[in-house]
């Protein structure tokens, strides 16, 4: 299958239909709420909470006997709130840091999950298989009532967000600044954490434990380059988290033996390395050139400041001298001269060089500035 | 016991002391989410060493991987020296996508690579005693006990050799470079020796609980002492035991050695968390309670030293106006009365000589906010604490 018969099947093909859907839709929620988690500096605990949420889906599993994936999805929520607030919890109450309590969470509850896990796959009744899906996820089990969870899920955090966007902004940037304003900060800081608790446990089935939290970092991560406006953020982050999954999907699907989470990461991660580096504002080249540009500027200017201090001890300004007397002056080349030449500050017949009254004035305001300064 | 059996718990030791000494380091230098990163972005660096090698505990394979960690560190700290993102949201972009790439050359090469993402996650113990070291005919014992003694040896060398820096770099970064130990130099000395103690311990419990193992005993021991020597050890023997005891706990119940080697340093460590001296939960709660008695204690003689009306220094009047409930007020009325800093009579109180004395210190501290007013001021008062 190529890339356009995929785009064709995408309108005849159920399945395929379902399953793109469900990931645009698990991208837009991860990348919207995602910019939450990047805000507030708690980027890996979608990570932990991810993998917190394995021994859920065991336990869940193993009390009921049940594969319906509602129920284990609840399993996977209860068990990654505990997490969250246990991470919490010792950061407030022991002076263990964050990062300690998060990969203790993360590697601790894993574990417990794998055991529960190897054990269930050693139990007599058949009934297991499957379970082990949520580890890397696999959107080719997504049926039509977990697109339509994951829609109302999103729906609901939109509403939400909409209705407290002041509140959810205001802690955002100034948490001290809310209490005093008399804002429950504590429940403000729990509907958040829920929420990003529950995009990650949607997200579980397709992308699975060990990648959900790039889901939730890189659209957001990759949002946050292109503006310094929350709401633009939150919107270009869960358009950009759709386009992941769609592309993710798309490319999985069109090639054999690939499964969609890493793909949809992967293309997540290149979203991510190409704001990095494109965004006009904060990316790298335009920062990069732009530092290119002072430097030439300066040096420009360096040059100038030079000839002034030779010009201005004449009568005449533009008395003509020799180029060769530069020679000795740090950041001197011919190219720079030229440009020089180019701005009109100076004019070259032959190997000698003469100061406009034009790069005179802009020399003098130029030593003036600096010693206004001082 | 029959001989692997012995043989997977002399392996699952050493791996555990192995990842606990640099794991200490890791959570003392904050930087416990590295061995996250490490563990998930080896991953391509052992499917490519394998395409080369065709040998799971080829050295070449191990040095690529270790490679392959060193770059993720590196990778971190470029992405966030741009400044363009957070420290943490570094980390957290940066391994999803190495380890994606691994799963995804794993995925493409199915037929002819034995090794799959399981494996990779999980690890299995239980096959390494099979896999033997055969030397000029010679069974030397299992490769991997071999591997893993071999690193285990190699760090503890380094860190006798380098404790002092280590210690000193740790603690006090400016000090160390004034000192002239480059903290770098040891930043990745450090790196390098997690990184080969990740892919070493990798094959043996998978990439998920080298984590638990590295950070789950240096927290745990964290929590019992402030000494780094004293640290290092207990990290160690909660490491051994975890292992051992996580292996009879996965012979138990017929389930993964690694998840149950896990599965009991968690154990371990709620239960150090709960019920540590003075800095586990139980004893923290309890001693902010006894604070929270004190602060109100305090307040409550504080307000009888500014009245001297008889109305404001009715008993019942106090509980309005401090607005406390019921039981608190009694409570503290009771405290004061049992230090002999107030008295009562026909339900008025007053402050006796000695709360006179403790309220007049304790403004001292207030106003000045100086250490040393307080200083003896527990052992001059108080007798009965909440």
């Amino acid at each position: 299958m190529t890339i356009t018969e995929y785009f064709q099947l995408l309108f005849t093909d159920y399945t395929l239909r379902t399953i793109t859907l469900g990931t645009a839709v698990l991208g837009a929620i991860c990348g919207m709420l995602g910019s939450f988690a990047v805000l507030r500096k708690q980027s890996l605990l979608g990570d932990a909470i991810s993998h917190a949420a394995l021994p859920g889906i065991a336990i869940a599993f193993l009390i009921t006997g049940a594969k319906d994936t509602n129920v284990l999805l609840l399993g996977a929520l209860i068990s990654g709130l505990i997490g969250t607030f246990w991470i919490k919890g010792m950061t407030t109450k022991t002076h263990l840091k964050s990062d300690t309590a998060l990969g203790l969470v993360l590697s601790l509850f894993f574990g417990f999950g794998m055991l529960l896990l190897t054990y269930i796959q050693k139990q007599p009744n058949a009934n297991q298989a499957g379970l082990d899906k949520y580890l890397f996820g696999q959107a080719a089990t997504l049926v039509v009532s977990d697109v339509w969870l994951m829609t109302f899920v999103t729906g609901l955090a939109l509403i939400i967000l909409l209705l407290f966007w002041k509140e959810f902004k205001l802690m955002l940037f100034d948490a001290d600044y809310t209490k005093t304003l008399g804002f429950n900060t504590r429940f403000i800081d729990i509907t958040i954490t829920f929420f990003i608790v529950l995009a990650i446990v949607l997200g579980l089935q397709t992308v699975g434990v060990v990648l959900m939290s790039a889901m939730l970092l890189a659209p957001a991560a990759a949002a946050r380059q292109w503006t310094n406006k929350l709401s633009v953020m939150v919107f270009l982050a869960a358009v950009f988290g759709a386009f992941s999954g769609v592309f993710g999907t798309a490319i999985s699907a069109t090639q054999n033996n690939l499964s969609t989470g890493p793909v949809i990461v992967l293309v997540a991660s290149v979203f991510v390395a190409f704001s990095f580096i494109f965004s006009p504002g904060r990316g790298i080249l335009f920062r990069q050139l732009r530092f290119r540009k002072n430097r030439r500027e300066l040096e420009l200017k360096k040059t100038l400041q030079m000839m002034f201090g030779i010009a201005k001890t004449h009568e005449n300004v533009s008395h003509p001298h020799s180029i060769k007397i530069l020679n000795n002056f740090q950041g001197f080349t011919k190219k720079t001269i030229r440009e020089i030449e180019e701005k009109k500050w100076i004019t070259i017949t032959g190997q000698e060089w003469a100061l406009t009254q034009k790069g005179f004035d802009e020399a003098e305001n130029m030593f003036n500035k600096s010693s206004d300064d001082e | 016991m029959s001989s692997p059996q012995i043989e997977i718990q002399i392996i699952a030791a050493v791996v555990a002391v192995a990842c606990a000494i640099p794991g200490v380091f890791l959570v003392l230098r904050k930087m416990a989410l590295i061995s996250d990163a490490i563990s998930h972005s080896i991953l391509p660096g052992i499917v490519l060493g394998f395409f080369i090698t065709q040998d799971l505990n080829s050295p070449l394979l191990i040095i690529l991987a270790a490679l392959s960690g060193v770059i993720t560190v590196v990778l971190v700290e470029r992405i966030q020296k741009t400044g363009l993102v957070k420290e943490d949201t570094a980390i957290g972009l940066v391994f999803p996508a190495l380890f994606s790439i691994g799963v995804i050359l794993i995925a493409k090469n199915a037929n002819d690579v034995h090794l799959d993402v399981d494996a990779v996650l999980l690890g299995e113990l239980a096959f390494a005693p099979f896999d033997r070291l055969i030397m000029s005919g010679v069974d030397m014992g299992p490769k991997s006990l071999w591997i893993m003694g071999v690193i285990l040896l190699i760090t503890i060398t380094l860190l006798l050799l380098f404790f002092k820096e280590l210690k000193v770099s740790t603690f006090d970064i400016g000090l160390s470079s004034a000192l002239g130990f480059s903290p770098v130099v040891l930043h990745y000395g450090l790196m390098t020796i997690s990184s080969i103690t990740v892919v070493g311990a990798f094959e043996a419990v998978g990439a998920i609980l080298v984590v638990a193992l590295m950070i789950a005993p240096a927290a745990t021991a964290y929590l019992l002492t402030s000494e780094l020597k004293r640290m290092l050890f207990l990290s160690i023997f909660f490491g051994i035991f975890s292992a051992i005891s996580g292996y009879w706990l996965a012979h138990w119940l017929d389930a993964s050695i690694a998840g149950s080697i896990s599965t009991m340093l968690g154990f371990v460590f709620l239960l150090v968390y709960l019920f540590a001296p003075s800095k586990g939960l139980i004893s923290v709660m309890y001693r902010q309670k006894q604070q929270r008695t004190e602060v109100s204690l305090l307040t409550f003689l504080l307000h009888l030293n500014n009245h001297t009306e008889e109305e404001e220094r009715h008993i019942n009047h106090l509980r309005e106006h401090i607005n406390w409930q019921k039981i608190r007020a009694n409570t503290v009325v009771d405290l004061a009365l049992k230090n002999n800093m107030i008295s009562v009579e026909k339900e008025l109180v007053s402050l006796t000589e000695k709360g006179k004395n403790f309220t007049e210190t304790a403004l001292d501290y207030i106003i000045t906010n100086k250490d040393e007013k307080i200083e003896h001021l527990k052992e001059d008062f108080f007798l009965f604490r909440g």
